[in-house]
């Protein structure tokens, strides 16, 4: 809302600088914006709030003003030059539905001159940002810049039928708008009719037809109220935001209509305009004004401070408050009309607040009185996860949850994609249902801006239905590595990223998780080269899957190069307790190790192998290594060969040499009944 | 065929031979191994010939022959001493060639940022909660006290699922959340990934995050509200920075203000400032006292209990603290941006 300093001047003999009146502004909560210099006078750029509409007016920021400087506010009287006739003898005025329209008053000018604004008139329309367009709609203009109440022109000879109804629209109906677009109307719209046909769409925008023009000499102003949410319901379903229905919509004054009507047809006295006796003002249900109690004990206990009480009165007296003591310091408060924000104590010891000044309360420490435990440690894990990633080499991104319907549909990730209802654009007009479709086109863009390899991962939501009407959230972490490598040296070249490099990070994690039961099982996965794919388990649990991205959806994106990449389910995880912590104790006497090679079939994988191993149940086994896994020439075809180093040791004494090799000849006879194995 | 005695004043003289040319700790290193070799040493092998030696020689052969060996011991020992001042065996040819690095990844400016915010909270006695993205008109508009149909809604633009369902346009919903399901005392703050119908520009995106911060208990006023956050963005810019409390309007609170901090970029020295604008002030944060029909929607007794709560978005700060001109930086991922923040 712009609000010059002169026009200021016409409510509030200022006593301060343009300078001045800007931090006076801040200090109440009327942010400035911006300040500019136009023909001599100081133009303020001010944020408003939803709530205050008195503030879209010069007089209601004026009264705030007034108030912080303790000065009085000025009323000015509209003398008229007035017709013989009374209002009624030139219209009728009926309203259909006092719900959406509690207030219509009204009056006629005959006999205006219509025709360029005068210079102080002019200079009004400009400094709010407006064109100045003929006297009458300048004049309509300043009254609703000056007192926040919108009010409409008609030429009254365009106005069919001597009768202004204010109806809802009929089905059908249609209106060219003062903009010059034609406009179908529907049933729920409230409208400004004639005897024949809609003139106006009640406080959004007038019509063409009926429109002041260079030919107007007869004028009819509508200085009426409407339902906020009528009008903004209205204003929104055309797509119409105009300086009357924005003030609508937050509510004006039901007590502003009759001063803008007398304001309005006074000022067009000067175009030579002559009025008609009497407004018409149709207000079927008055409106009682709000009390609301205050107690200058509640403003100590919600402040902290202790404001004086005759800082509250003057304060709220000032802001136009009618206070009544009915107890010590307790008082019954009368709201004025124009003030609709304030309905509870807590909204009047706000503006106590505002003009005692933010910066005058105190600044003290929050008080504690408990203290609470952290109810999961979810958040620590995360950032463990990512501290190991971290370790790894992985760089952290985040995406926007929204992704390409186009996109998604190459990964089919099998889950039912959230639609949003009014997306920004097509190409993020659905929720995420996988991480990595945004992790690959991070690869591409960095491998199109000089990066030779791309190690990154995200923490975050994808979102899908479950069932029609059930949707689910899941944190997920997906990881994805292509490209160079750092080396350790410098005179080391870059190295191609591998499977493994991924799969080390991920069993790195789930190990600083405190996760031992992680296994993996070959799998045929839709984003996966078949055969190169794993799903991760836990215990028997599928929480997600890695592998080599299949070429295809590679080279959607213009990738050529292999892409590793894995998605965990963090939800299912983190729900999960790890195995509780304990020590165990430093061993006292030397272990001892020996080392195994032996064929077994080729088809038994190294993990076959390892589960194995970990099941054997031999006396005084500590561990073991496999060291080697070999293949070749020298290998029976069909077979391959693995080594293993078994670590023994006994906890109260050292051990022998043949307690050794008994326990080798018993791993021995186990594995060759488990893994059907051939020394070598 | 000598006698292992007459073997032993030959290798004597060999070792003072060959000991009187050793100028480096390198030279004798080789003249320890070539003697004391533990395979292949003179002496090593003399001790080997010693075994085949018939019992009655051996006992005098191997007292001479032990005797040869701490001799041979003395000066090495005395040899390598005086070496010593020199350099050490294995040399480095330039040691100004850089050490081996581990190549750690970098977090995202955000995570870092709102780590650093959850730090300076939990250290005040806060505990974090969390709340869905996905989230209903009641929990986010209605139970903040913000009717249908009212204009304060258009500072939250919304992106809609269905007439149900909405992408939260702040953290405030997990406000309700947790007031429904726990008693006062509560001290919380909420970090958080949130959505706005925003056409892309420099400082506006459809996505961002937010923390959001909410004190409930007996006797909690404006005061407290203003201590804690002044601590806070202390405890974030510096203890010099300058910050100033202004009123405003959220439907959620009442009284309502803004914090805005001193332009760290120009301190309103620059009328042309990117940051500020040129009036010397950056406006972080959003706060308030817990508005009565807050509190009386998750049924908690306004006369009984006060609060205050505030809210602030991560990328907007983070952007004034690291100075980043523009918010999409944040969520395009190049590396060359990501890659800064391993510093920090
Ligand atoms: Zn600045």
């Amino acid at each position: 809302m712009k609000i010059s300093y002169d026009w200021l001047k016409e409510f509030v003999d200022l006593t301060i600088s343009p300078e001045e009146l800007a931090h006076c502004f801040n200090q109440i909560g009327l942010m400035v914006e911006s300040v500019e210099k136009i023909d001599g006078d100081t133009v303020y750029e001010i944020e408003t709030y939803a709530n205050r509409p008195d503030t879209l007016g010069h007089l209601g920021v004026a009264r705030e003003i007034a108030t912080l400087l303790d000065l009085p506010l000025k009323t000015k009287n509209w003398p008229l030059v007035e017709l013989s006739q009374v209002t009624s003898d030139f219209i009728d005025i009926q309203i259909m539905d006092s719900q959406l329209c509690p207030r219509y008053c009204g009056l006629v000018v005959k006999g205006v001159k219509v025709g360029p604004s005068p210079d102080w008139l002019r200079k009004r329309i400009e400094a709010v940002g407006l064109r100045p367009i003929n006297n009458v709609v300048d004049v309509s203009n300043y009254v609703c810049f000056s007192l926040g109440q919108p009010i409409h022109t008609f030429d009254l000879n365009k106005l069919g039928g001597a009768r202004i109804i204010v109806r809802k629209a009929r089905k059908g109906e249609t209106i060219r708008t003062l903009e010059g677009s034609l406009v179908e109307l529907s049933p729920e719209m409230l409208v400004i009719a004639d005897e024949t046909r809609p003139v106006a769409i009640a406080g959004v925008i007038g019509g063409e037809e009926s429109g002041i023009t260079e030919e107007t000499s007869d004028v009819f102003i509508e200085s009426a109220n409407f339902d906020p949410v009528s009008i903004r319901l209205t204003a929104k379903k055309l797509g119409l935001s105009t300086d009357a229905s924005y003030r609508f919509e937050r509510g004006v004054d039901i007590n502003a209509a009759p001063l803008a009507a007398t304001m309005a047809a006074s000022l067009l006295c000067a175009f030579g305009g002559k009025v008609s006796k009497g407004l018409l003002d149709v207000y079927p249900n008055q409106k009682k004004s709000r009390t609301v109690p205050l107690r200058l004990k509640r403003i100590a206990e919600l402040l902290g401070v202790e404001i004086p009480a005759e800082f509250v009165v003057k304060t709220l007296t000032g802001l136009g408050l009618k206070l009544k003591e009915h107890k010590k310091n307790v008082w019954a408060v009368e709201i004025p009309s124009f003030r609709v924000d304030l309905e509870r104590e807590a909204d009047l010891i706000e503006e106590i607040a505002r003009f005692y000044g933010y910066d005058k309360i105190p600044s003290e420490v929050t008080p504690v009185k408990s203290f609470e435990l952290p109810s999961d440690r979810k958040r620590e894990k995360i950032w463990r996860l990512k501290e190991v990633l971290f370790h790894h080499g992985f760089d952290e991104v985040i995406n926007f949850s929204f992704a390409d319907p186009e996109k998604e549909k190459i990964w089919q990730t099998g889950r039912q994609p959230i639609q949003l209802q009014n997306p920004i654009s097509s190409r993020s007009s659905i929720l995420r249902t996988s991480l990595l479709p945004g992790l690959i086109e991070n690869a591409v863009w960095n491998f199109n801006r000089e990066a030779e390899g791309v190690h990154i991962f995200e923490v975050g939501n994808v979102y899908f239905w479950v069932e029609d009407d059930v949707h689910e959230e899941n944190l997920c972490l997906g990881i994805l590595t292509t490209g160079l490598r750092e080396p350790q040296t410098w005179n080391e070249p870059k190295k191609e990223t591998d499977f493994f490099i991924l799969k080390g990070a991920i069993e790195d994690l789930f190990c600083y998780l405190g996760f031992d039961s992680l296994s993996f099982e070959p799998v045929d996965h839709p984003f996966f080269e078949s055969g190169q794919a794993l799903k991760i388990l836990l215990k028997n649990d599928p929480v997600g899957h890695l592998g080599l991205l299949k070429s295809e959806i590679a080279r959607s994106y213009e990738l050529a190069k292999p892409v590793f990449c894995a998605e965990i389910d963090l939800s299912m995880l983190l729900q999960r307790q790890p195995k509780p912590f304990s020590f165990k104790p430093i061993p006292k006497f030397p272990g001892t190790s020996r080392d195994l090679s032996f064929l077994v079939d080729e088809n038994i994988c190294y993990q076959e192998i390892h589960r194995q191993l970990q099941r054997l149940n031999v006396p005084y086994l500590e561990g073991f290594e496999i060291y080697d896994r070999f293949q070749g020439k020298s290998i029976p075809p069909g077979k391959v060969s693995f080594s293993v180093r078994f670590f023994f040791r006994h906890q109260t004494r050292t051990l022998q040499a043949e307690e050794v090799d008994r326990a080798m000849l018993d791993i021995t006879s186990q594995l060759k009944s488990s893994l059907k194995i051939q020394l070598r | 065929m000598s006698t292992l005695q007459d073997k032993i004043k030959e290798y004597r003289q060999l070792f003072t031979d060959l000991a009187s040319k050793v100028k480096e700790a390198k030279e004798a290193e080789e003249l320890r191994q070539l003697f004391l070799g533990r395979k292949k040493g003179h002496l090593t092998l003399l001790f080997e010939e010693l075994k085949n030696l018939p019992l009655e020689e051996k006992k005098a052969a191997g007292k001479a022959l032990n005797e040869f060996k701490e001799e041979i011991q003395k000066l090495m020992t005395e040899l390598e001493q005086k070496c010593q001042t020199r350099k050490p065996e294995r040399l480095i040819d330039d040691l100004t060639q850089p050490g081996r690095k581990l190549y750690w990844g970098s977090p995202h400016p955000i995570t870092l940022f709102q780590r650093e915010i959850e730090r300076i909270f939990i250290s005040m006695g806060f505990s974090v909660e969390e709340g869905p993205e996905i989230e209903t008109d009641y929990y986010n508009f209605e139970a903040l006290n913000f009717p249908p149909h009212h204009p304060a809604r258009d500072s939250w633009d919304t992106l809609y699922i269905n007439d149900k369902l909405l992408l939260r346009t702040h953290t405030s919903p997990v406000q309700i959340r947790v007031m429904e399901k726990k008693k006062p005392p509560i001290r919380i703050i909420i970090p958080g990934k949130v959505f706005r119908r925003e056409t892309p520009d420099p400082t506006h995106l459809p996505m961002f995050y937010q923390v959001e911060g909410l004190v409930v208990d007996k006797g909690i006023t404006f005061a407290h509200l203003k201590g804690t956050l002044e601590y806070f963005i202390k405890a974030l810019f510096g203890e010099k920075i300058k910050l100033r409390f202004r009123p405003s309007f959220f439907p959620f609170t009442e009284p309502s203000a803004e914090v805005d901090i001193e332009c760290i970029v120009c301190h309103g020295q620059d009328p042309h400032c990117r940051v500020c604008g040129g009036s010397g002030w950056k406006e972080i944060l959003g706060a308030g006292m817990v508005d009565p029909q807050v509190f009386k929607n998750v049924n908690i007794d306004p006369e009984k209990y006060s609060g205050w709560a505030f809210g602030l978005g991560i990328d907007r700060m983070a952007m004034f603290a690291f100075q980043i001109p523009e918010i999409r930086y944040f969520y395009e991922n190049d590396l060359r941006f990501l890659r800064q923040f391993n510093r920090k």
